[in-house]
């Protein structure tokens, strides 16, 4: 027998970034060589403006633990005003899921512009230590499973079978 | 239920209103103001009333307004329902929640106000989902959106239509239960609301009913690539859902119709209410019953709150 190996829970986090900024912010800390969690798998699109709420919920829907959406500072988008338009809409997408009952703290905005190599190090680390005191996200697996023939593969009369094999 | 309830106002009311409304409606078909009428008719079954687009002024003598007038008739005025307007103008039935939905409608570029001719209906409150159509309006049948109305009496409207009676106060049913629900802790919520979605079947009838839901193709019927799955499994429920409220975050008129269409009585229009309430506290905005300039989501001020965003 060989002892039981602790795994820490390391938590997934899906970080959605502009182009122009945090992705730029993000290879400057690579480039920077800056060490930070590598937990967050950054997926990048044009604009703040261009994220779809339902990208978060997706993200949650398919095992994300945390979701990161991140972009360029007030003034310093590249399309003049999409920060502006995601900010307003992000702003409205936290209260209805908070209302629906998401924990917020899995849900985390940033500005990080191409120059804050160490912002978005900071921001990530900080992120993915929160989550860690956390357990990972069950909500939407949950759901994920339910009513679905595939998923129901551990029942608890099923483990019981298992246990009851000499 | 075979016993009385006590009527809210007095039944006569709806008469008035019927009768000042087959004379406007018949004048303006007459005069050739306008090419037809959206409004409703007595449905099949006593009491109730469905909706009916008329064009000669004998069949405006057809016309009727009840309590079982619950239908938003601006559904049919949307872009995508274009062509019952193409043959001119058209004269529609609104009550003052139906009013904020046209002119929410007008402001989203669907139709111009100077396409419609707008018969405002003063209105006391239309009967619940499950209400007993035979029974008079009472405080126990009325719709839940009523109890809380503030535009009994429609403005910026081309006609208004009957009066409105003195009406004893309504208890906010619904506001009470938004305030017991913002109470819960998160889990609570999480577990009340997935409750609700899970016996959710799909057919989307809050869709169908939603006059601002006038996409022609919805994000959330397109599976390549899927944005919400299609089939009535909690998981894509929930998912729709949070989208549908979304998507209708600071345009929904608050005329409650999906609550009411919804077969499984899920509360939606505590989901719209919610989001009305956040993007007035946010952006101090509301929908009214003239159109605006921009919504509180297609627009912006530099100076918005940004204390979640670090």
């Amino acid at each position: 027998m060989h002892p039981t190996k602790q795994h820490q829970f390391e938590p997934k986090i899906v970080a959605f970034v502009c182009t122009w900024c945090t992705y730029a912010g993000a290879d400057l800390a690579g480039t920077s060589r800056l060490q930070y969690p590598s937990n967050v798998r950054v997926v990048k699109f044009p604009c703040t403006g261009r994220i779809d709420p339902l990208f978060i919920l997706r993200a949650f829907q398919k095992g994300a633990d945390g979701v990161l959406v991140s972009g360029c500072h007030p003034g310093d988008c590249h399309y003049m005003a999409g920060n502006f338009h995601a900010r307003r809409r992000f702003a409205a997408f936290r209260h209805l899921l908070d209302f629906v009952g998401v924990d917020l703290k899995r849900l985390l905005f940033s500005w990080v512009s191409a120059a804050e190599g160490g912002k978005w190090v900071e921001v990530v680390t900080e992120f993915t230590e929160s989550l860690k005191t956390m357990e990972p996200m069950k909500e939407f697996r949950a759901l994920e499973g339910q009513e679905h023939w595939s998923s129901l593969i551990d029942t608890p009369e099923l483990q019981e079978s298992y246990d009851a094999i000499p | 239920m075979n016993q009385t309830m006590t009527p809210l106002v007095d039944p006569r009311i709806w008469d008035e209103t019927t009768a000042a409304l087959r004379a406007a409606a018949a004048k303006l078909l007459t005069d050739g103001t306008v090419a037809a009428v959206v409004g409703y008719v007595a449905g099949r079954r006593s009491g109730s009333a469905m909706p009916a687009i008329v064009s000669t002024a004998a069949e405006a003598e057809t016309l009727i307004f009840s309590p079982s007038c619950t239908n938003n008739l601006s559904l049919y005025l949307t872009r995508s329902k274009k062509s019952i307007g193409a043959r001119g103008k058209l004269a529609v039935m609104v009550k003052g929640c139906d009013l904020r939905a046209l002119a929410g409608l007008i402001s989203e570029n669907q139709l111009q106000r100077d396409q419609v001719v707008i018969l405002g209906l003063a209105c006391p409150g239309v009967y619940a989902a499950a209400a007993d159509r035979r029974q008079p309006l009472s405080a126990e049948n009325i719709a839940g959106k009523c109890r809380e109305c503030s535009v009994r009496t429609p403005e910026n409207v081309d006609q208004l239509l009957g009066r409105l009676p003195e009406l004893p106060p309504l208890e906010d049913s619904e506001a009470a239960e938004l305030a017991r629900l913002e109470a819960l802790t998160p889990p609570e919520r999480w577990g009340f609301w997935n409750g609700h979605f899970s016996r959710c079947i799909r057919c989307l009838a809050c869709r169908q009913v939603c006059p601002f839901c006038f996409c022609e193709q919805c994000l959330c019927d397109r599976n390549r690539p899927q944005g919400v799955e299609g089939s009535p499994r909690p998981a894509g429920n929930t998912a729709w859902h949070i989208v549908r409220a979304m998507h209708l975050a600071g345009r929904c008129a608050g005329c409650a119709e999906c609550e009411s269409a919804c077969p499984m009585e899920i509360p939606l229009n505590l989901l719209n209410r919610k989001m009305a309430q956040e993007l007035k506290e946010l952006y101090g905005y509301e929908s009214g019953t003239e159109a605006q300039e921009k919504g509180p989501l297609t627009s912006y001020d530099e100076k918005d709150d940004q204390s979640f965003i670090k």
